[in-house]
C-alpha cells in the first residue's frame, strides 16, 4: 500500500502566476477593484500635494516679503537704489532670502566693488562688533549696511549705528499661539477625512474581493479537490490584492499629483507653483501613499482570502452555483 | 480503441497487486447538517466496500444523500459519524496536508460542469495538479501533452475552456483527472452535459481505465448506459444504501437508438 504523504507547498512564483493571469482575464472585475484603491490614495495623495504646495508658495511669499520689506529700509534710508553704487560683503553661503535680495539689487542698482558705494550690504555673516562695521564702512560717504543674518539695518554717515532691527515673521505669542492651534486643527480635520476616505477604499476593496470569492468557489473548490493547499489559495488572493493594490496606488498617486499641480498651476501660476514645489518632500509622499495604498489593499484582502481558503472542496461538486 | 491503448502504455501501472483488496471502506458513514435549530440527516448510516479495479454506478434520487456519499468516499468531505478509509487509512486521521495529498494523486475527480479553470488554458489546467504535486514544470508540460494527445486535444493545448465545446472540455477535464495517475476516478454525473455519442466515448474510456490500469471508478449517473457499463450498481434513498446490484440484475434496457 502506498504511504500517504504530506502535500507540498507550492512555490511562490507558480502561485504569482496564476494570481496575474487570474486578474488579467478578469480585468473588467479587476478595473472595479483598482478604481477604489485608485480614488483613495489620489485623495490622500491630493491632500499631500496640496499642503506641500500651498507650503511651498507661503515660504516663497514670505520670503519675497521679507525682500520687500529690505529694499523699502534701504530706500527710505538712501533714496531711490537704481543706478546707484551698491557693494556686497558675502561670506559662506547665502540664504534664499539673501540671493532673492542680491538679484533684485542687480536689476536696477549698480552692484560692483570699489570705493564709493552708498550702500553696503552683508551677507550671510553677523555683523558681531562695532569695529566690522567700521571696517565695512569704511570709505564710504552715506552707508546702509543690511545684515540679513540678524535681521539688523544699520545706518549713518562714518560710523552707522543700528537703526532697526527687523522681525521678520516674528509674531506676538498669542497670535503664534492661535496660528498653532488653528494648523492644528486644520491638520486633524485633514487627516481625519484621509482615513475615513482610506476607511471607505479597504472596505470597498474587501466588498470588491468577496464579490470574486464568491464568484470563484467552484475555482476554490477544484483546486482544492485537485490538491490546492488553503494557504495556497489564501496567497493566492494576497497576491491578486497586493497586485491590485499596487497598480492602484501608482496610478492614484499619478492622478491625486497631477490634479492638485494642475489647480494651483491655474489659481497661481504654472512657474510658480513647479518652481518651488520641493520635488524631494513630493517623491517621499507619492512613496509613502503606494505603501500604503499596497498595505490597505492586502489588509482588505485578509477576511476574502481566509473565507475562500476556509471553502470545502465538495462545493465544487455541486452543480448548481 | 487506439486511443486507450496508448493510453495504458503511459499511464502508470496502478493496479498493484500488493495492495488490499477494497480501495474505499465506508462504515456506517452519517452525516448531519445542521442549519440553526434544524438539522438535515443526509446520511443515516451507509455501508459499503469498494473493491479495487471496481466500476462502481451509485444512483438515486435528488436528496437522497448520493452527492454527499459521494463526497465522503472522495475524501472531500468528513462523516459526522462512521468511518471512510480509503487505501485502509481512516481519513479523518488526516491532517490538511495528508488530506490534500490524497486529493492529488490518489483521487483524481470528474465533475458535471467539467469545473476547468477558466483562465488557465488547457495545458495549464492539467498541469496544475501535477503543480500541486510538486512536480517540475517541465516534466509536468510534457506529461500534460502526452495525456492531452491520449484525448486527441493535443492541437488545443493553449485554447481556454471557453472556446471549446463541453465534449472537448470534458476531456481536458479527464485529463486534469489522470494527470497524477490516481488510484481511483470520481465522476459526478460526467455524461449529464453531454451529447449521446461523446457520452458513449467517455464511457469507453473509463472501462479501458478499469481494465487496463486497474483504475478504480466511482460515478454517480443517471445514464442509463453508464450504469450498463458498471459492474456493481447502488441504490440510496433516503441517506441509506437502498440495494446493491449488477447491471444484469437490475434489467437495464436501453431504449435509445444507435
Amino acid at each position: 500500500m502506498e504511504q500517504i504523504g504530506k502535500q507540498v507547498r507550492l512555490p511562490f512564483r507558480r502561485a504569482f502566476q496564476i494570481a496575474l493571469s487570474g486578474i488579467r482575464i478578469r480585468f473588467g472585475r479587476s478595473l472595479v477593484t483598482v478604481s477604489g484603491v485608485v480614488l483613495g490614495i489620489a485623495f490622500l495623495m491630493s491632500n499631500l500635494t496640496g499642503q506641500l504646495i500651498k507650503q511651498s508658495i507661503a515660504q516663497e511669499s514670505e520670503q519675497r516679503n521679507t525682500v520687500n520689506l529690505m529694499l523699502s529700509l534701504v530706500k527710505s534710508e538712501i533714496g531711490d537704489v537704481s543706478g546707484r553704487h551698491i557693494a556686497v560683503s558675502s561670506f559662506g553661503n547665502l540664504s534664499t532670502v539673501e540671493q532673492l535680495l542680491l538679484s533684485q539689487l542687480k536689476t536696477t542698482a549698480d552692484v560692483r566693488e570699489g570705493d564709493g558705494a552708498v550702500l553696503r550690504i552683508v551677507l550671510g555673516n553677523q555683523i558681531n562688533s562695532p569695529a566690522s562695521l567700521t571696517t565695512l564702512t569704511a570709505g564710504m560717504s552715506q552707508s546702509v549696511v543690511l545684515d540679513s543674518l540678524a535681521n539688523r539695518v544699520y545706518a549713518g554717515t562714518a560710523a552707522p549705528t543700528m537703526r532697526r532691527e527687523l522681525f521678520f515673521g516674528k509674531e506676538s505669542d498669542e497670535q503664534i499661539a492661535k496660528q498653532t492651534r488653528q494648523a492644528r486643527a486644520d491638520k486633524f480635520r485633514n487627516w481625519w477625512i484621509v482615513t475615513i476616505s482610506l476607511l471607505v477604499t479597504v472596505f470597498g476593496v474587501a466588498n470588491a474581493l468577496l464579490m470574486s470569492v464568491t464568484e470563484r468557489f467552484r475555482e476554490i473548490g477544484t483546486m482544492k479537490c485537485l490538491g490546492a493547499l488553503s494557504s495556497f489559495i489564501r496567497t493566492l488572493f494576497l497576491i491578486e490584492s497586493s497586485l491590485i493594490g499596487l497598480a492602484g496606488s501608482i496610478l492614484g498617486v499619478i492622478l491625486g499629483a497631477l490634479l492638485p499641480l494642475i489647480a494651483y498651476g491655474f489659481v497661481y501660476r504654472f512657474g510658480l507653483v513647479f518652481g518651488t514645489l520641493p520635488y524631494g518632500g513630493l517623491f517621499g509622499y507619492a512613496a509613502m501613499a503606494v505603501v500604503v495604498g499596497t498595505l490597505l489593499a492586502v489588509m482588505a484582502a485578509i477576511y476574502p482570502a481566509r473565507f475562500a481558503a476556509r471553502m470545502v472542496p465538495a462545493s465544487a461538486l455541486r452543480s448548481t452555483v | 480503441m487506439s486511443l486507450t491503448t496508448r493510453l495504458a502504455e503511459t499511464l502508470r501501472q496502478a493496479g498493484d497487486s500488493a495492495k488490499g483488496h477494497y480501495v474505499i471502506r465506508a462504515v456506517d458513514v452519517k452525516k448531519i447538517y445542521r442549519m440553526g435549530e434544524s438539522e438535515t440527516h443526509a446520511l443515516r448510516g451507509v455501508t459499503l466496500d469498494v473493491r479495487r479495479g471496481e466500476y462502481m454506478s451509485i444512483m438515486g434520487p435528488s436528496g437522497s444523500g448520493k452527492s454527499t456519499f459521494f463526497n465522503m468516499i472522495g475524501g472531500l468531505d468528513k462523516p459526522s459519524a462512521g468511518k471512510v478509509y480509503i487505501d485502509q487509512v481512516d481519513i479523518a486521521q488526516l491532517d490538511p496536508y495528508e488530506l490534500a495529498w490524497l486529493r492529488c494523486r490518489k483521487v483524481g475527480y470528474i465533475f458535471q460542469n467539467f469545473n476547468l479553470i477558466q483562465v488557465m488554458s488547457c495545458i495549464e489546467n492539467v498541469t496544475l495538479p501535477m503543480s500541486f504535486a510538486g512536480k517540475d514544470s517541465e516534466e509536468a508540460r510534457d506529461r500534460a501533452l502526452e495525456i492531452l494527445e491520449m484525448v486527441g486535444l493535443r492541437d488545443r493545448a493553449l485554447h481556454k475552456p471557453g472556446e471549446m465545446s463541453g465534449g472537448q472540455q470534458q476531456r481536458v477535464a479527464i485529463a486534469r483527472a489522470l494527470a497524477n495517475s490516481p488510484d481511483i476516478l470520481l465522476a459526478d454525473e460526467p455524461t449529464a452535459n453531454l451529447d449521446l455519442r461523446t457520452g458513449e466515448e467517455i464511457i469507453e474510456l473509463f472501462r479501458n481505465l478499469r481494465d487496463k490500469l486497474g483504475v478504480t471508478i466511482i460515478t454517480a449517473t443517471h445514464d442509463l448506459k453508464m450504469l450498463k457499463a458498471s459492474d456493481r450498481i447502488v441504490w440510496i434513498d433516503d441517506g441509506r444504501l437502498a440495494r446493491i446490484s449488477t447491471p444484469a440484475e437490475a434489467n437495464i434496457q436501453i431504449g435509445e437508438v444507435h
